[in-house]
């Protein structure tokens, strides 16, 4: 007879070895990949993509977008999420739904209905223009903003319902004891809603800027090749270019960066000792 | 037929052959416009004449070309198309092999730049298209020149090939002509230089032809450079756009057919090739304004004659830019563009 031990590990197995088939062995081939050279390995690919301006170029953009996107799903999540869950329970789950529903809908639809929202002849700019804030519409696709938009639109679900959730495991007399004992509303936040509900924010942090990293269609779409982040950047490496060297190199520095992310949001989120 | 293909594919991933068919199966590679067109023009009338299936494989060439590269010692294709070219790369990288003249009956009605366009026989021209400026003819009024994209009243309404796509070198290319007064230089450096000056000026540089008849739709752009195989989508808008003959003239590309080395289907190769430069498919697909045609024996109605880059007169004016020479600097041309006009 099998011990417990011994069917346990049996049971497991399948799992391990999916996982290592069908995930670790094509990463740990593609971070391969990206240290060959035509004669021998080594970390040039690596210098090469940084030491190209281009190169740098992206990688900035691609962490300054996913970081203010970040920031931004933070604000508005912090702000969604307070006013769902201060509803009545029953209509609670109504709000919700209507939050996950964009979830549901497919990224390429989302982001072709911001390329007609965005366009010059589009809902925004005949606002703009008939709000008389400029004569002219203005060029607003193909650009940063335009990415930044669709991508905030894209995960800012995620980040209301990892904040939801955190907010409601929230004890629910904290934030009438603090102002009971005079923290204005920003002390509140700062000090107690925050540390509270940091579990959540890393969470929803995550999962946005991971995303927003990684998005390929929306930078694709709205930003074109004006605005290449490092995803739509991997595309034009492989597809167009046929340059599997610098493509796994930047499929590399995507995976490094979001563990990275990953890692300081949640030392971030780690209450200091005193 | 998606079965089949399925069946194929799964086939080759697992290394092992083929169940046996009752007949043989044409793998064609080819580009993904039009292939409803194709559909109904070539491959439905192929298949019913050639007792065999026709399998047809789509991409952009960068994908097809690897795909063949990686496939090179057991090919799983018989008959790619491409632009001029990608075939000379194809055939210096040893992927195709020479048609045989004598088994195209069709050869001796093709305009002379489609008949070896590589040299060796390695290919045949199938399609060639202009490329000029197309441009609202209510915005904008006496344009005459490859220059005038960069006038002043275009700025925040030009898009502009990027280098990566079929068009970009082209419309780069005619750029150099006219900007270096016909003294171009083979590395396109004043060109390059021209687009970096209104680089933020430029609505986008744009990926797929595509995405032109949108950027016109939305009123994006009032003017880019593009390929006259898009032409029959954008005269769809209706809307006030026209078709420059630049001062400088026009380029365009010419698509050709090739046949895989080492395919066990020469015969069904040469069959499909032949076909497809038939008088009658030629006009066929010119009709429907998929590509314009190289067949000399194709007569056209006027409205379409119009549309298309038809006639001896348009064919021989088109200053091609020669296979060679784009295939021995485009890496030149992505380094300079990367260095002044991507970042």
């Amino acid at each position: 007879m099998f011990t417990s031990r011994t069917t346990g590990l049996m049971l497991v197995l399948p799992a391990v070895v999916f996982i290592a088939v069908g995930f670790l062995a094509p990463v740990l081939i593609l971070l391969a990949q990206s240290l060959r050279l035509e004669d021998g390995w080594g970390i040039g690919n690596y210098l090469a993509f940084m030491n190209d301006g281009l190169g740098r170029e992206v990688f900035w953009r691609t962490i300054k977008l996913a970081a203010l996107v970040t920031l931004a799903a933070a604000v508005i999540g912090y702000v969604a999420a307070w006013a769902i869950v201060e509803t009545r329970p029953e209509r609670r789950g109504v709000l919700v739904g209507m939050v996950i529903l964009p979830l549901m809908i497919s990224p390429v639809a989302r982001t072709y209905a911001w390329l007609v929202i965005l366009g010059r002849t589009g809902f925004l700019n005949v606002l703009i223009t008939n709000l008389g804030l400029s004569e002219e519409p203005l060029r607003l696709l193909f650009t940063e903003t335009a990415v930044f938009i669709g991508l905030l639109q894209l995960f800012l679900p995620l980040m209301i319902i990892s904040l939801v959730s955190a907010l409601e495991n929230l004890p629910r007399d904290v934030v009438p004891a603090a102002q009971t004992l005079g923290a204005g509303w920003i002390a509140t936040f700062f000090k107690v809603i925050l540390p509270l509900t940091r579990e959540g924010l890393v969470i929803g942090g995550t999962l946005v800027f991971t995303g927003s990293v990684t998005a390929y269609i929306t930078p694709a779409v709205l930003g074109g090749s004006k605005v290449l982040m490092l995803e739509t950047l991997l595309y034009q490496r492989v597809s167009v270019a046929n340059d599997f060297a610098s493509a796994s190199v930047i499929a590399a520095i995507l995976m490094v960066t979001t563990l990275a992310a990953n890692r300081l949001l949640r030392r971030l989120a780690t209450p200091r000792r005193r | 037929m998606r079965r089949a293909a399925l069946t194929s594919v799964l086939a080759l991933a697992f290394g092992a052959a083929a169940p046996a068919a009752a007949e043989p199966t044409l793998v064609l590679s080819a580009y993904g416009i039009s292939q409803d067109a194709f559909k109904k023009i070539l491959y439905e009338p192929f298949e019913e004449t050639c007792g065999c299936e026709l399998v047809v494989e789509i991409g952009n060439s960068a994908e097809r070309l690897a795909k063949l590269e990686a496939r090179k010692d057991n090919p799983n294709v018989d008959v790619v198309v491409f632009a001029d070219f990608n075939a000379l790369e194809a055939a210096r990288k040893d992927l195709i092999q020479p048609l045989d003249p004598l088994k195209l009956s069709n050869l001796d009605k093709l305009y002379d730049v489609a008949r070896d366009p590589i040299g060796d026989n390695m290919a045949v021209g199938y399609t060639l298209y202009s490329t000029s400026i197309v441009y609202r003819t209510d915005k904008i009024t006496d344009m005459s020149s490859w220059k005038d994209l960069w006038r002043p009243e275009l700025k925040d309404r030009v898009a502009f090939p990027n280098i990566t796509t079929t068009q970009g070198p082209l419309a780069l290319y005619m750029a150099e002509q006219a900007w270096t007064e016909g003294q171009p230089s083979p590395g396109l450096e004043t060109a390059i230089g021209k687009v970096a000056e209104i680089k933020d000026d430029v609505v986008t540089f744009y990926e797929r032809s595509s995405q032109i008849v949108q950027l016109f739709q939305q009123e994006e752009i009032w003017a880019a450079p593009m390929g006259r195989f898009a032409w029959g989508n954008i005269m769809k808008l209706q809307m006030p756009l026209g078709w420059l003959l630049p001062a400088e003239g026009q380029t365009g590309g010419l698509n050709v057919a090739s046949i895989v080395k080492g395919t066990e289907q020469a015969d069904l190769a040469h069959q499909l090739i032949d076909m497809w430069l038939s008088t009658e498919v030629q006009t066929a697909l010119a009709e429907a304004l998929v590509d314009s045609p190289v067949n000399r024996e194709v007569e056209l109605s006027e409205p379409v004659a119009q549309l298309m880059t038809f006639g001896p007169e348009q064919v021989e004016s088109l200053r091609l830019v020669p296979p060679e020479q784009l295939l021995e600097n485009r890496e030149a041309w992505l380094e300079t563009w990367n260095a002044k006009v991507a970042q």
